[in-house]
């Protein structure tokens, strides 16, 4: 037993690097605190780790799906292939955050420390397979976060969000606990095997059963934002620093939506008594969660607001790929995850940089962008264009993969509804490309902060957006081949 | 002898309790009380179901490790509270309202 334990380890290796890169950041957090050059030092460590890891996820994929640590976690390639877009969106908000003057200079340590911890919560979460450690990955990524929403010390809006976050946070976690306590009570076990088991072998409609998976939804709903539980979403988007907005809406969405999956798809794959009922209320949640989110974005002054919203719009999207798993949906989720990734990146990259222009997110200080600045103009409109989904951009293929995986398992209805809010989504995307290429800048100064390596940064970032939309057969091929470990 | 029935009713007094508090009272603090009595609930539970019906030590590590992460929480709530109190010098739940829909023109 003990001997397979350590066995287990070498499949562990990238959250192990993980673990250790953000005590190093620790130790040198503490070593040089008061060195102006430790900044440096402290992102050159986050960055080796990062690709380190990204590395060893790598090898990772060629493992045989299987159950390890006595079956609390699960290596799989679907998995594997999440977690490499964790750490692909945690990279990228590194340098978004080394830019910022939304984070104080001497708190840009404290900010690797945290994403990097979030990280860890939200590789957990990602390849739970038992509620304990799912319970331990959602508070891991949970109770960072707070911290990391009020990372901006002397605002009160930082504050303000951070203790809504933290209040809606607590008791959402209570009340999925309270569904997974009395999962226990039924089914006799912690483990997802047995659970599925007697899932399974209900013989009718089972009130408890589906009233305790409601609350066990409720915990994993609100990390990802969906409808009912979204309220907090915009609040703390808007009340936290940049480079915090976006690392929120790329790796504890990416987590959440990876363990709704696996929960969906294990639990209820098969057809049993209960299968039907737990897949209308997905689809209803999903229905929802992209009409409230797309048409509450319409008319926000704020753009991390916008941006919020437009997340939420993008989440309802992803649960219809969640709807058809086992069917197409997975690599449709794979690769809506990754190119949401760089789409939301760039996004927030540009609005960094007008926040440090002008200290204000409003979507006036947009005006003009495209010829003050007309790499990160251009850059913007892309991302634009490809959240709305409009060809030739990633955002497009990415769509239309999912909208197609859900027309082939026959959820017309559905399509029909995702088919509308594209369209509702086209409004606000395009109203703020409007202001920007048309109207003209308030000011003509420039933007100290952007850099050559800025623009470098850009760029990289841009380039998959539109390299994914043309050629993404391969690496559509690679997601198809990914798999889920079913107990 | 007390039943399950007795440990579950408790749980289930002890959250709608947690969860009364938590839309009820105006004060951030008694908020977060009330947070840890939802998740004492389940805790609850799990030890009740441990001893009764599964026969496994399961709920006992589950509660112990509920009792660990709530304490962290406490304490990072607690923190944040601090923080909105040097800045608001109130913890009235009221006052958390700067954030909210703003209507472009």
């Amino acid at each position: 037993m003990t001997t397979n334990l350590l066995a287990n380890l070498s499949f562990y290796i990238p959250e192990m690097i993980v673990i250790v890169t953000m005590m190093s950041l620790l130790f040198m957090e503490t070593a040089y605190a008061n060195n102006e050059r430790r900044r440096t030092f402290v992102y050159v460590t986050g960055v080796i780790g990062m690709l380190l890891c990204l590395f060893s996820l790598f090898k990772n994929l060629g493992v045989e799906a299987q159950g390890i640590f006595a079956n609390a976690v699960v290596v799989d390639s679907f998995s594997t292939m999440m977690k490499i877009t964790m750490v692909i969106g945690t990279l990228g908000t590194f340098y978004i955050s080394h830019k910022s003057i939304d984070i104080y200079d001497e708190l840009k340590s404290e900010y690797l420390i945290m994403a990097v911890g979030v990280l860890i919560g939200g590789m957990l979460l990602a390849s739970s397979n038992n509620m304990l450690t799912l319970y331990l990955g959602v508070e891991t990524l949970s109770i960072l976060s707070y911290v990391m929403t009020s990372l901006k010390r002397r605002d009160n809006l930082s504050s303000e969000a951070a203790i809504k976050y933290a209040l809606y946070g607590g008791v959402t976690a209570g009340i999925m606990l309270f569904g997974m306590s009395h999962l226990y009570g039924m089914f006799g076990s912690i483990q997802f095997g047995p659970i599925i088991e007697g899932i399974k072998g209900l013989e009718s409609f089972n009130v408890a059963a589906v009233i305790s998976l409601l609350l066990f939804f409720v915990g994993i709903g609100y990390k990802i934002a969906c409808f009912p539980f979204h309220m907090w979403s915009p609040d703390v988007y808007q009340g936290s620093p940049v480079p915090v907005t976006a690392f929120f809406s790329i790796v504890p969405k990416i987590a959440g939506i990876a363990v709704v999956a696996r929960v969906t798809y294990s639990f209820f794959g098969t057809e049993t008594v209960n299968t039907h009922i737990w897949n209308s209320l997905i689809a209803l949640i999903a229905a929802l969660t992209m009409t409230v989110g797309n048409l509450s974005a319409l008319n926000q002054k704020s753009v991390k607001r916008m941006l919020a919203f437009s997340s939420i719009g993008h989440v309802g999207l992803i649960l219809m790929g969640v709807l058809t798993f086992g069917n197409n949906g997975m690599s449709a989720i794979l690769f809506y995850t990754l190119i949401y990734t760089f789409m939301t990146l760039v996004a927030f990259f540009v609005t960094t940089m007008v926040v440090n222009r002008t200290g204000s997110d409003d979507a006036v200080y947009f005006r003009g962008l495209m010829k003050t600045h007309p790499i990160l103009g251009m850059s913007f409109l892309i991302a634009l264009f490809s959240l709305a989904g409009l060809p030739p951009f990633g955002g497009f293929v990415a769509k239309f993969n999912i909208i197609s995986s859900a027309v082939g398992n026959g959820l017309y209805t559905l399509s029909i509804v995702a088919a509308i809010n594209s369209v509702i989504s086209l409004v606000y995307y395009l109203k703020l490309a409007r202001s920007m290429v048309f109207d003209t800048a308030d000011s003509e100064e420039t933007i100290e902060s952007y850099s050559l390596a800025s623009r470098v940064y850009v760029i990289g970032m841009v380039i998959p957006i539109i390299f994914l939309g043309l050629f993404w057969n391969n690496i559509y091929h690679l997601y198809s081949s990914a798999k889920l470990y079913l107990n | 002898m007390v039943s399950l029935q007795a440990y579950l009713i408790v749980s289930l007094i002890l959250l709608i309790t947690g969860l009364v508090i938590m839309i009820s009272r105006k004060n951030i603090v008694a908020i977060l009380l009330g947070i840890e009595l939802i998740l004492n609930s389940a805790a609850l539970n799990f030890v009740a179901y441990s001893k009764y019906t599964t026969n496994n030590l399961d709920g006992h590590i589950f509660s112990l490790f509920i009792i660990v992460i709530a304490a962290a929480e406490a304490a990072v709530g607690l923190a944040i509270v601090i923080r909105f109190f040097q800045i608001k010098e109130t913890i009235h739940i009221d006052e958390v309202s700067e954030l909210r829909e703003e209507i472009a023109r």
